[in-house]
Parts: structure tokens; C-alpha cells; sequence
């Protein structure tokens, strides 16, 4: 096979992480497959055997720092699971705050920075032209409502995190400090702001969304299960049950966070040294399944902050349930979005927040814990395994990015296969394979916290003959 | 550093941002600086090379690079040397690229190792190149400026990139976080040491002397002791302060010292429990530095 017959891109851009595809052709130029991989590799689940357990929550937090709150809460509720510590009412709500500050940050950041610029120019648009700076140089109000935003997030995590990034605050037992009063005050005033650039930005959204929709529902729609969390039906992050739903839209199963590891299973492909999670009852690849915003939308059939519900209803309406699109991962963010900035508001406006049994003492002790909670990419579960002095004996996690993994391929494959035809190729077309990879936001920084993450991949003829390794 | 007067040549200041092994933190708190960030971005600057928000994907010649992470793969070292060639200034920003950070835990195996141990059969020649520990991009390439934090907090990141831009020296930071923090330091008698959870902290007394292992008054300041005001003990992420950076200075011992004479436990004892913590003193710093003489240039 010749070097003509593979199409590389990279660095794939505007998502975090190095990332790279590679499409393969046959000898009439149409695809025969694509692959999507990291281009980086760490190995925390093996370096920290052997380290303390107080010391893990805060260290676990480096694998991403764009989802380092989300890491931070999974980790210390796993501990709390492995010490069967139940921590009070207010540490509850604190965290699910701290975890409505993650989710504004970040899909703040994601809509505006790396999404938006494919919404707003056309796919034919000059490559350096397409990105926020040049949206902000058009109009400036739009970066200034996007800073707020996320400066809106990041406030409530320094307020009660004590740093934006890689927080500190929470630990076994609950938080290390309550919420003043005056912070509280100070916060609340930011949400209603918060709320109203929330607004208009899914409207924008929205418009931009229905002006591409034609193109959009053609880049790749994969049928799958779908996981999310879920308390009463209710979109919820923090505390719940793990609902999977089948691609028909009925429930196929509800289980309890701490079955989540034997519910799952991990299969390498032989043209990848990367781990792909399934649904571990169905088999692969029958039980593919993907997690974040869509997921959540389809696994959950309300909200319950106004606002969100009815966007919830009218995507429901507009899409049907499940809705299958991939770039509807954009649209769901928004919704996402919205329900965080609504529930932060609510969460503010109780004066329970403020008070100070925010802790409980902890009793370490060995065994066996997980933790789950919904990371802004989807469904975050680690699980640890401690020895009788604290300190850890293995521990394996599972990412959203792992779980996506499967889909993220088979949708990459599924775009260039609709936009690449007879050996033409496009750069507006590359970026459109790109935007798919994009509406997956796939955290590489986290996939690839274990040293087995790095990608392989073999370019074989029809015969099954290694031809080439990429 | 007269080189710098220079970097302004048109309008803009040309910048790239680029990631190597890292967690992305450290442009995720360049993005937490707010109103800032926007005067940063709307005033001086033109960031024409980011695979995180441009779309550009040849690296162009620029002003002023920023660096955020470490060199763990071939492609890393290559990728940094070409940036450094490419620019005229660069920061290496966040302690992954002063140090090595987090990511340097692993180095306490070989690759080999850590694949075998991980992959009974694996083939090592068809794997992409990985180097042998994890760097910081020092041990390559000449760096002018070093931020180390994980991450370094917005203000500090602004307050550097302005100077530079404006071609000022940005302020350094020489001493200890100690100097930053509001607690009291109170000679206490203390049986022995407690965990990060052990207890609950008293908010107004330092960390230190009520028995727990805060790092402070060995590391950098300019982050504002966030975490030590807080309750929680300092980890380290700015890395040593000026004076400990010398190889003659005995980190471990002057922090014994601390230690013993802050809660009156005998230096032994305090020794024996410190060693029960595996990577106190090196969470971050575990890496192997060997172009790191130039003290002057950490910020």
C-alpha cells in the first residue's frame, strides 16, 4: 500500500490532548477504515502502588486538569466508600457545587473556544481564520460573555475548592472549610448573570445548530447504548444510580455505583494497545456504549431547574429519544450548561450552605472502594484498593474518553466514508471528520494516564498481510 | 536580559502555546485569569499557533512561546527543539516543564519495566519511541523564563507574560511559601505527626507546628499560599525556593529541623515518620534536571 492511500491529520485541534487520525483507503481512493488515537502516554495507575491514601486525591487530580475537580471528588468518594465514611448533608451540597463550578468551566470553555468557530464559519473558511480570537476581533461581546462564564466557574472553585485548578479543599470526611456567608452572598450574584449569558448562549446555540442541522445529522450517527446517571429520572452529577439505557430508548438496566466495575469490561482491539469499555452483558461490540451530554440526555427524561427541563423537552422533541447524531453532543453541552448554572443558583440561594458540619472524622481502614460521579465528558468511575495501612495496593479507573472510545472510532469512520469519495478530499472535509472527534471532546490527558494507552495502528491489504505499521 | 527590548515587532506579539506530557493545567488557569486573560489576549497578544484553539498545524516562527508540560516521547524532544528554534522567547510554564512534575513519579522504573510489567509480550521496537524517564524541556532546550506551579495561578502567569511582553524582567519570587501565609508560628509539644485528615486544623496556628507535614517553608512562593491559608498542608508544586535549589543544601535535613523544632518532637522520631511517606519532598520534582543552573530565570 502506498503512502497516498493514508490520510494523517495532525495534530487534530481545538480538543484537549494530542490526538491524531488516521484514514485509510482502498485502491479507489474510498475509505476502508479510520482510527482515532492519542499521541501521549503518563502511567499514574501504575506509579502511585505504594502511595498513601490521603495523598491520592490530590494527586489523581494532576491526570487532567480541565476535569481536575470532577478526578478529585471520584477519588475521595471512593476512599469514603473503602472506609464506609457517610459524610453530612452540607458536604453533599458543597460538593455537588463545587461539581456545577466544574461543569461551567469547562463547557464554557469548550462551546466558546473550540466548538463555536465550526458553527459560525463555514467548513471552506481559511484554517487560521477559524477559531475564537478571530469571533472575538467580529465581536467582542461574544469573548467577554465567555471570560465571565467561565470566570463564573472558576470562582466557585476557588472559593471552595481554595485553588481553580487542582482543588484542595475536599478530602475524606467531607470539606476542609465551610462556605461564609459573604462568599455565599458574593456567588449568588455572579449566578444570576451567569444564568442569563447561559441563556443566550444555548439560543445562539441553537441558531447555529438549526442553520448547519442539514450537514450536522450526515456526519455520523452511530445507534449505541447509553449510560448515565440519574436520580428519579432526574439529570443528576454527583449522587445517583447508573442507568443504561438500550438504543430503542428503553431502560436495559439500573445499577448501584459500586457494581459499576463488574458491570463493565475492557477489550483491546488487535490494531490498538488502547482498552475499550463495554457493557460487559452484551458483549463486543454489541454493547458499545457512550456516555456525556447526549447520554445523559437520553438516559434522563427531566430536569429539575426550569430553564433546562424545557430545553431537555424540546430536544427531545426535535431529536427524538435517544437522539443518535453525534454532533448533537454540542447541543446537549448546552443544555448541560444550563441546568449547572440554574442548580449553582438554587444551591446558592439555600441557607443551609453555610453551615459548618462540613466534616466528619474518617476511620482508615483496607479493602475495596468506588467512586462515580458524572465528569463533564460523562460517566467518571475509580476504584481503589487499599491495604490495612492506608496505602494503596492497585487501582484501575474509567474514563469517559474509554468508554467513547469505541463510538468515537466508529464515527470517525462514519464521516469519512460520507465526506471522502473516489480520492477526493477536502480540507473543509477533514475539518468536518475533526468536528466529530470535537463533539466527543475526548480528554486525551485523561485516557492516557496509563502507560498501555498509547495507540498502534496496522495498515493490513485483504489478505490479512502487515503492510504497514503507523 | 536585553534580548527582550526586541521581542515587539509589528503590532502583536506572535506567541505560540503548545502542550507537551502534561494534564493541560497549566493553560486551563491561563484561562481562569478573566478580565485579565481578555486584556492579555484582546491587547498584546496574537496566538497564531495552539492545537488547543487554532486550527494552524505547521508551527510558525513566533515571539514568544509558552510550554506547558514535559518531554516523555521522542516526538516531544523533537517538537520542543523545533519550537525553540522557532521562537524567540520561551516560557516554560507549570512545574512539568520546569521539573518534570507528576508525570516524573514514573521515572522510578525503567520504560522497559513499566511496559513488561504491564505487557508480558510486548514488542518493544513497534512501539512509538518513548523516552527512557520523563523531563523537564531544560535537560533540551535553553529556557528563558521558568513558572513552575501545578499550576501556577492565573495572576502569576499574566503578571509574567506582561513583563515580558512589555520587556520587563517579571518580579521573581526567592523566598518561601511561608512568607505568604497568615498563621502563626507557635513552638507547640506534640507526641507525634498527623496525616493531611489526621485532625482538624486550628485556622490561625501554622500547619507545621501543630503537627502536620506542610511543605511551605521549602518551596517558592508566589502562589499566594492558597492551600496552607486553607488548612491544607503545601505539597510542593512551586518547587524549591532560591536557597534550596543548591545541591549543597540538605532539604531533607533544615526540614527535620523545622519540623522538631516547631512541635518539640525529637529530629529521630520525626525522621522514622517521614520516612513512612513515600515522595514527600518529591511529588514534583522527582525528575531529573541537568541544564537547571539558571536560578535568575524562575519566576
Amino acid at each position: 500500500m502506498s503512502d497516498k492511500r493514508v490520510i494523517t491529520i495532525s495534530p487534530t485541534t481545538r480538543i484537549e490532548g494530542h490526538g491524531k487520525v488516521t484514514i485509510l483507503l482502498d485502491e479507489f481512493g474510498n475509505v476502508t477504515d479510520a482510527h482515532f488515537y492519542a499521541t501521549e502516554i503518563r502511567g499514574f495507575e501504575y506509579f502511585l502502588r505504594g502511595m498513601d491514601a490521603e495523598r491520592l486525591p490530590f494527586i489523581v487530580s494532576r491526570i487532567c486538569g480541565v476535569c481536575s475537580t470532577a478526578h478529585v471528588i471520584a477519588s475521595v468518594k471512593a476512599i469514603e466508600n473503602t472506609y464506609k465514611t457517610e459524610i453530612t448533608e452540607t458536604a453533599r451540597k458543597l460538593r455537588e457545587l463545587l461539581l456545577m463550578g466544574q461543569i461551567i468551566s469547562n463547557h464554557s470553555i469548550i462551546f466558546f473556544f473550540l466548538t463555536l468557530p465550526d458553527f459560525w464559519f463555514t467548513p471552506e473558511e481559511d484554517p487560521s481564520k477559524r477559531n475564537i480570537f478571530q469571533i472575538m476581533q467580529e465581536k467582542p461581546d461574544i469573548g467577554k460573555k465567555a471570560i465571565a462564564l467561565r470566570s463564573f466557574g472558576a470562582h466557585i472553585l476557588r472559593i471552595l475548592g481554595k485553588r481553580e485548578v487542582h482543588i484542595v479543599s475536599t478530602i475524606p470526611g467531607g470539606l476542609i472549610s465551610p462556605l461564609k456567608e459573604r462568599e455565599r452572598e458574593g456567588l449568588l450574584k455572579e449566578a444570576e448573570s451567569a444564568c442569563a449569558i447561559t441563556k443566550e448562549a444555548v439560543a445562539l446555540g441553537k441558531e447555529l445548530f438549526d442553520r448547519n442541522w442539514e450537514d450536522f445529522r450526515k456526519a455520523g450517527d452511530y445507534k449505541t447504548y447509553y449510560m448515565a446517571l440519574t436520580k428519579g429520572d432526574a439529570l443528576e452529577f454527583h449522587n445517583g444510580k447508573i442507568r443504561v439505557i438500550n438504543p430503542e430508548g428503553e431502560n436495559f438496566s439500573e445499577l448501584a455505583a459500586q457494581d459499576y466495575m463488574k458491570y463493565l469490561e475492557e477489550k483491546t482491539y488487535e490494531w490498538t494497545y488502547a482498552k475499550f469499555a463495554y457493557l460487559k452483558a452484551l458483549g463486543w461490540p454489541k454493547g458499545i456504549v457512550q456516555v456525556g451530554p447526549t447520554a445523559r440526555m437520553n438516559v434522563n427524561r427531566q430536569i429539575t431547574t426550569e430553564v433546562a427541563d424545557q430545553e431537555l423537552k424540546e430536544f427531545k422533541r426535535k431529536f427524538g429519544s435517544p437522539a443518535h447524531a453525534t454532533l448533537l453532543f454540542d447541543y446537549a453541552r448546552l443544555i448541560d450548561l444550563m441546568y449547572s448554572c440554574e442548580r449553582a443558583k438554587e444551591l446558592l440561594q439555600d441557607g443551609s450552605m453555610t453551615r459548618r458540619d462540613t466534616r466528619v472524622e474518617v476511620k482508615p481502614r483496607g479493602g475495596r472502594g468506588i467512586g462515580v460521579v458524572e465528569a463533564p465528558r460523562g460517566t467518571l468511575a475509580h476504584e481503589y484498593v487499599l491495604t490495612r495501612n492506608g496505602q494503596l495496593k492497585s487501582m484501575k479507573l474509567i474514563i469517559p474518553t474509554q468508554v467513547n472510545n469505541a463510538a468515537i472510532n466508529l464515527n470517525v469512520k462514519d464521516a469519512a466514508m460520507e465526506f471522502i469519495h473516489h480520492g477526493e478530499i477536502k480540507p473543509g472535509l477533514l475539518n468536518r471528520i475533526e468536528m466529530v472527534i470535537r463533539a466527543y471532546d475526548p480528554c486525551i490527558k485523561c485516557a492516557t494516564r496509563q502507560t498501555n494507552e498509547r495507540l498502534r495502528v496496522e495498515i493490513r491489504n485483504s489478505k490479512g498481510k502487515l503492510l504497514k505499521i503507523l | 536580559m536585553a534580548f527582550l527590548k526586541q521581542l515587539r515587532v509589528g503590532k502583536f506579539v506572535k506567541v505560540n502555546i503548545i502542550s507537551l506530557t502534561c494534564c493541560a493545567g497549566c493553560v486551563s488557569s491561563f484561562l481562569n485569569a478573566g478580565e485579565a486573560l481578555l486584556e492579555v489576549l484582546s491587547g498584546d497578544f496574537e496566538i497564531v499557533y495552539s492545537p488547543t484553539f487554532v486550527d494552524l498545524k505547521e508551527i510558525p516562527k513566533v515571539d514568544l512561546a509558552i510550554v506547558e508540560g514535559g518531554v516523555r516521547t521522542e516526538d516531544d524532544e523533537k517538537f520542543v527543539r523545533e519550537v525553540r528554534a522557532k521562537s524567540r522567547t520561551l516560557v516554560a510554564l507549570g512545574i512539568c516543564a520546569t521539573h518534570g512534575g507528576i508525570t516524573s513519579l514514573g521515572n522510578i522504573l525503567s520504560v522497559k519495566k513499566l511496559l513488561e510489567k504491564e505487557y508480558g509480550l510486548l514488542d518493544l521496537s513497534k512501539l512509538p519511541e518513548l523516552k527512557d524517564l520523563m523531563y523537564p524541556i531544560g535537560n533540551f532546550v535553553d529556557v528563558d523564563y521558568y513558572v513552575p506551579g501545578c499550576p501556577p495561578m492565573p495572576f502569576l502567569i499574566v503578571h509574567t507574560l506582561k513583563s515580558i511582553v512589555g520587556g520587563r524582567t517579571p518580579v521573581r519570587h526567592q523566598s518561601v511559601v511561608c512568607t505568604e501565609c497568615n498563621r502563626k508560628i507557635i513552638p507547640a509539644k506534640l507526641k507525634r505527626l498527623y496525616g493531611v485528615y489526621g485532625k482538624e486544623a486550628d485556622p490561625e496556628t501554622c500547619l507545621v507546628s501543630q503537627g502536620f507535614v506542610c511543605l511551605g517553608s521549602l518551596t517558592r512562593d508566589g502562589c499566594g499560599a492558597p492551600c496552607p491559608r486553607s488548612g491544607f498542608t503545601c505539597f510542593g508544586c512551586r518547587g524549591p525556593a532560591d536557597a534550596l535549589m543548591y545541591r549543597s543544601r540538605d532539604m531533607y535535613a533544615f526540614f527535620v529541623k523545622v519540623i522538631s523544632k516547631r512541635t518539640s518532637i525529637p529530629a529521630e522520631k520525626v525522621k522514622e515518620e517521614l520516612y513512612r511517606n513515600p515522595f514527600i519532598f518529591h511529588t514534583f520534582i522527582f525528575s531529573k534536571l541537568e541544564r537547571f543552573k539558571a536560578r535568575e530565570r524562575v519566576i
